[in-house]
């Protein structure tokens, strides 16, 4: 795996703490809070959210731990081609065992967000957002004749199978991000 | 008592399975029963539970023994206990022995049944035999002089002295600078609840010096203790003031009349600002009193204390302007002034040692560059506040000549712009000589929270600098001190776990920073306007010769050494010298009051009585057969011998007060002319005898 892709062998602090005062129109660490991570500026690096990570033990690089001390010291152009928060499968482990209350999960989403936000969307990210679009689901369960034959409808009776509701979904997703990144409609 | 009416009683402790796991104790107590002068042997599961002492003592009510043997643990723990039990029944209480046959004999035989319980009896043996040749022995008092001297007018000195004071004690409060205060003096604020420094501890200043039974001695050291315990003799040297202090009010008219030429480098304000030769230590100083620095001293008029003044062509004497601005001519050079100051004689019994610290030059560590805005952390404090040469305000250190050329012109009426920089980017660095083998391994305890609180109070006052803070890590360990540092997170300040290996200078004053952040495993770099080193608490400089002169210890990294860490942590090795503060290791205000409070009440409960009892287990000569070789005076580590006169020849004598009984001077006797009490000759003898026959005890 590619390691910190974009972070230079030396990190230059002052050059990352001038972009963001100059580059961005607001700390990252704000845009972070108030994208959901309310408890952001507590973390004490401690680790622990790391210790049981999937994605920290799977190799991901921008994991919790890590991706905190990112944003706390104002880096952001680093962060937003990485693929690691659309990664995060929300098992909320971390959320339960920071001893400050962080909630690394959170800081994940608000990532997840703040890419959005920024047109930065991962690879990783799309195939979810197709399946959203198609069936209503981000995670889609492939078991359709499985269902069948136990004689369950194929779809399940989620918005994947009623039409109207379906519908009102898409028009949501063409008024987000996505649409103007042009990843929505994806017909 | 005729010698011959010895009936010694034996008591076998198991101490629980201590004893018993290890020695045969029916075995044991059959061989007691059989040993010269034995009349009772018994033997108990807790020989010093109350039960157990009970045994012994109705042996001796009833007359069944007068001399006391107990077979058991350490005489360091429970000799005395035995001895009280020995005196309650009626029975002097040296005629008492103990055997260790626990920690020398089961503990260390554990595996070796048979072998322990052979050692037991041969340990018994021997004391049976000393048991016979004991004396009896009187406890002694001495007087205790109730007045206490305390040795440095910090926090914790401060404190010591009201202590005491309140209780009724004399104390003589002895500090080496002008004024006392210390090192608190010099701070802002203070962790963890900020309250501002001077705020509080000025009224104690205040308190202290007006409290009708404490008496200042300022601007003076040590200069030598004789005596001991409840009756020290001290000699204090007041420096020479070259100022009346009866006269001077502390005005400070001189302070400014003193030439730029006499400045030098301004100790309060940790260098950061030049003082005259003549100067006030600083604003709020109790006493309040100038002095003459005679190094720094230009001898502006020409002459020096006490010689004739020159004259003006009309005849007027030409004064020095310290001395012409003066309003009650307190700096008057018409009289002579003695360099060496005066000699102060106290009677003291008691002596609390809290000479504080001093913190680690910058100059020793060269890789943090000699720019002069790389500073110390106790720079930092003077640097912030209000009381300091830029009165709060921040600048970088390298424009504050430019700040005060500013003050001056503003002073004197004149309008001006203040040109010097504002630092926007501020860097912390931790452990600064601390957790280094190349200077000091120990953790100064305090620059963790003192680095988090400067940064705190930088950043509450300036929102919109950037702090950066380097911890190894980051040690929060006291009262309310993690939510503490939790709070500096929360402000946004910037802290990294990783040393700065280096500064460098730049061309414009700047500082380029180089470190290391081990959250994202990367050397990390940054431009700082001041870097602030957290340079290691050390002892003072002249702590290792106070404590040669008091007699007491150092420990290897320098600080006075308690007499035991956790029981006897103001106590030292000397009795009647308690130690408090940062003289006996790095430790923060409130651990420093806590201490003082503690050796107040120790020097107080041991002065109380009036009188002290100490144990006669102390060396006598006999001057009959002493020849005079004086072979013991050079040995005594405690000073305790002379040689006096004794019917016209010179003989040795030992001063009972200060004998710790150690018993070197009575091995080294060639003459055998001395005595250990409690350890005589013939009974340290008779125990090797009786070991070496393996537990049979000859007749002599
Ligand atoms: C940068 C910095 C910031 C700090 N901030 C805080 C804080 O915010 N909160 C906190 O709790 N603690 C803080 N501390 C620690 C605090 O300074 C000490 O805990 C406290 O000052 C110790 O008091 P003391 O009386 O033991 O020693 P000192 O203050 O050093 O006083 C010792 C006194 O003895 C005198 N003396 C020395 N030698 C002799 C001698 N031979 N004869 C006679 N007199 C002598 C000295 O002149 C001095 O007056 C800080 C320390 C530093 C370095
Ligand atoms: S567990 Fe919490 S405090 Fe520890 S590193 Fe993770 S987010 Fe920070
Ligand atoms: S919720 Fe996400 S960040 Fe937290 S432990 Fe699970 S996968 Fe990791
Ligand atoms: S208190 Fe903190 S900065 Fe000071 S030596 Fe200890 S760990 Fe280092
Ligand atoms: S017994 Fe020790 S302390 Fe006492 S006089 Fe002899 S050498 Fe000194």
């Amino acid at each position: 795996m590619e390691v910190m892709e974009g972070v230079p062998p030396v990190i230059n602090l002052t050059e990352v703490a001038r972009t963001e005062k100059e580059e961005f129109e607001k700390k990252v660490s704000e845009l972070i809070i108030e994208f959901g991570a309310e408890n952001l500026l507590a973390c004490m690096q401690c680790g622990a959210c790391a210790s049981i990570c999937p994605l920290a033990r799977v190799g991901f690089e921008w994991y919790n731990k890590k991706l905190i001390k990112a944003i706390l010291i104002g880096m952001k152009e680093e962060l937003l081609d990485d693929s690691t928060p659309w990664a995060c499968v929300a098992c909320n482990r971390c959320t339960e065992i920071c001893p400050r209350q962080v909630s690394p999960f959170e800081v994940m989403f608000a990532m997840r967000r703040l890419m959005v936000e920024e047109l930065a969307i991962s690879t990783l990210a799309i195939e979810g957002d197709r399946s959203l679009y198609e069936h209503g689901h981000a995670v889609y369960m492939t078991g359709r004749e499985a269902r069948k034959k136990v004689g369950l409808p194929e779809k399940p009776p989620t918005t994947d199978s009623d039409e109207k509701a379906l519908q009102e979904l898409r028009t949501i997703l063409k008024n987000t991000k996505l649409a103007e990144l042009g990843l929505i409609p994806m017909e | 008592m005729s010698d011959k009416d010895i009936r010694i009683g034996v008591y076998i402790c198991h101490c629980g399975e201590n004893i018993a796991g290890a020695v045969n104790i029916n075995e044991v107590a059959e061989f007691a029963k059989n040993l010269p002068d034995v009349a009772v042997v018994r033997d108990y599961l807790f020989m010093c539970s109350d039960p157990g002492q009970e045994i012994i003592k109705e042996d001796i009510r009833k007359g069944l023994v007068n001399r006391v043997v107990v077979a058991a643990c350490t005489p360091r723990t429970h000799e005395p206990i035995f001895r009280r039990a020995c005196e309650d029944a009626g029975l002097n209480k040296y005629y008492f022995e103990m055997a260790n046959i626990r920690d020398q004999c089961s503990w260390a035989h554990w595996h070796e049944k048979e072998k322990a319980t052979e050692k037991a009896k041969q340990l018994i043996a021997a004391a049976v035999a000393k048991a016979r040749l004991l004396e009896p022995l009187e406890d002694r008092y001495v007087e205790l002089n109730k007045n206490v001297m305390v040795v440095g007018g910090g926090i914790a000195g401060i404190f010591a002295a009201l202590d005491l004071a309140n209780a009724g004690f004399k104390v003589y409060m002895v500090e080496k600078n002008p004024s006392i205060g210390g090192n608190m003096a010099k701070l802002d604020k203070t962790f963890p609840t900020n309250d501002c420094s001077a705020c509080i501890l000025t009224p104690l200043m205040v308190e202290v010096a007006n409290h009708p039974n404490v008496e200042l001695i300022t601007y003076a050291e040590v200069e030598s203790v004789d005596g001991s315990v409840g009756n020290f003799k001290v000699k204090v040297r007041k420096k020479q003031t070259y100022v009346d202090w009866e006269k001077c009010t502390g005005c400070g008219a001189c302070i400014n009349a003193c030439p730029p030429k006499a400045r030098v480098p301004d100790e309060f304000n940790e260098g950061l600002s030049l003082r005259g030769a003549i100067y006030i230590q600083f604003p709020q100083a109790v006493p309040k009193k100038a002095v003459i620095d005679p190094d720094a001293c230009i001898r502006c008029s020409g002459r020096w204390f006490g010689e004739e003044p020159r004259r003006t062509k009309d005849g007027k004497p030409i004064l020095a302007p310290c001395e012409k601005a003066c309003p009650t001519g307190a700096c008057s050079r018409d009289e002579p002034r003695d360099p060496n100051g005066e000699l102060i004689e106290l009677n003291v019994g008691s002596i609390i040692v809290a000479t504080g610290y001093k913190v680690m030059d910058k100059k020793q560590f060269k890789e943090f560059s000699d720019s002069p805005n790389v500073i110390t952390a106790l720079q930092m404090e003077r640097l912030i506040t209000a009381t300091g040469p830029t009165e709060g305000k921040l600048i970088v250190p390298s424009d504050i000549p430019k700040y005060l050329e500013w003050k001056k012109k503003v002073e004197k009426g004149k309008e001006a712009e203040l040109e010097a920089r504002k630092p926007k980017v501020i860097t912390f660095v931790s452990c600064v000589g601390s957790r280094d083998n190349r200077y000091h391994t120990y953790c100064s305890r305090v620059c963790c929270m003192y680095m988090l609180k400067q940064a705190m109070l930088l950043k509450e006052k300036y929102p919109e600098l950037d702090i950066y803070m380097f911890f190894i890590d980051v040690r929060t360990p006291g009262k309310d001190f993690d939510e503490y540092y939790m709070r500096c997170r929360n402000l946004g300040i910037k802290i990294f776990k990783g040393k700065v290996g280096g500064v460098q200078k730049l061309p414009d004053e700047r500082l380029l920073v180089k470190g290391y952040d081990a959250d994202l495993g990367k050397p990390v770099e940054l431009i700082s306007d001041i870097v602030v080193l957290a340079t290691a608490i050390e002892p003072n400089t002249d702590l290792k010769d106070l404590a040669r002169k008091l007699g007491i210890n150092v420990g290897a990294e320098g600080f006075l050494r308690e007499r035991h860490t956790k029981l006897y942590p103001v106590d030292t090795m000397t009795e009647g010298i308690f130690i408090a503060g940062c003289a006996q290791g790095p430790k923060d205000i409130p651990d420093s009051v806590a201490q003082a409070k503690a050796a107040a009440s120790s020097a107080a409960s041991l002065l109380a009585p009036g009188k002290m009892k100490v144990e006669p287990l102390i060396s006598e000569v006999n001057p009959e057969k002493c020849t005079g070789c004086g072979i013991c005076v050079e040995l005594c580590p405690y000073g305790a011998i002379e040689m006096v006169e004794y019917n016209g020849k010179r003989k040795s004598k030992i001063n009972e007060t200060l004998c710790k009984g150690c018993g070197v001077c009575a091995a080294a006797c060639p003459s055998k002319a001395i005595t250990l009490h409690g350890f005589t000759y013939e009974q340290v003898v008779a125990q090797i005898r009786t070991i070496a026959k393996k537990g049979v005890i000859e007749e002599v």
